[in-house]
């Protein structure tokens, strides 16, 4: 799944240690958060979402697997 | 109990278990199979004095630093932590799954005594039905 993370997150000014502090996750998982390597719960979606002030489908992009 | 209570206990209990060990092994305390008695207890004692001291030394380095203490309350809580962790948790039991049956062929094909054959079935089962256990358990709860 791809997301906006790292756009959202610069556009901000913001560190990766500084959004992983408000978080409240480790400065890894928001490395592969933005990398697509990992894609989180549905509660830390909801955190992340409503940190940036925007909905889930803002931010992250679902796209269907193609065989 | 506190925490650092049940690491203190741990460190008395396995001080206790390793010298009651050494004092049976001194004695020549046993026959039979309470002859590994000794054997058992220094081990079981070793393990309980360095959990506790090793849970007792980490709380002691982070005491006084509210910040590496909080940070390491985020990646112990940390979902992406935890996920990995199942995972290899997950793939590790798959693999004991092959060791286990593999074990119990090689022990039978080497004609080993039939007791510790039987021993290492009753382990594999238990092992594989606490699975099943915990799948019935789950499935329901989720």
């Amino acid at each position: 799944m791809k997301n906006r993370l790292e756009e959202l997150r610069k556009a901000r000014g913001l560190r990766q240690e500084e959004l992983a502090d408000a978080l409240e996750v480790s400065r890894q998982t928001i490395g592969s958060l933005e990398n697509g390597r990992y894609n989180p719960s549905i509660q830390l979606a909801f955190k992340i979402a409503r940190y940036f002030s925007l909905t889930i489908e803002d931010i992250f992009i679902y796209e269907e697997e193609t065989k | 109990m506190k925490k650092n209570a049940w690491n203190v206990l741990f460190v008395l209990l396995g001080l206790l278990a390793v010298a009651a060990g050494l004092w049976l092994l001194r004695a020549g305390a046993g026959f039979g199979a309470a002859r590994a008695l000794p054997y058992v207890c220094i081990g079981v004692g070793c393990g309980l004095f360095g959990q506790g001291a090793g849970e007792l030394l980490a709380a002691r380095a982070v005491r006084g630093d509210p910040a590496l203490q909080r940070r390491l309350e985020v990646e112990r809580a940390d979902e992406r932590n935890r996920a990995i962790s199942d995972r290899a948790k997950g793939r590790a039991f798959d693999r004991m799954t092959f060791v286990y049956s593999a074990l119990m062929l090689t022990f039978a094909l080497m004609k080993v005594e039939l007791a510790a054959v039987l021993l290492l079935v009753a382990a594999y089962l238990f092992v594989e039905f606490s699975a099943v256990y915990d799948r019935c358990k789950l499935e329901k709860e989720m």
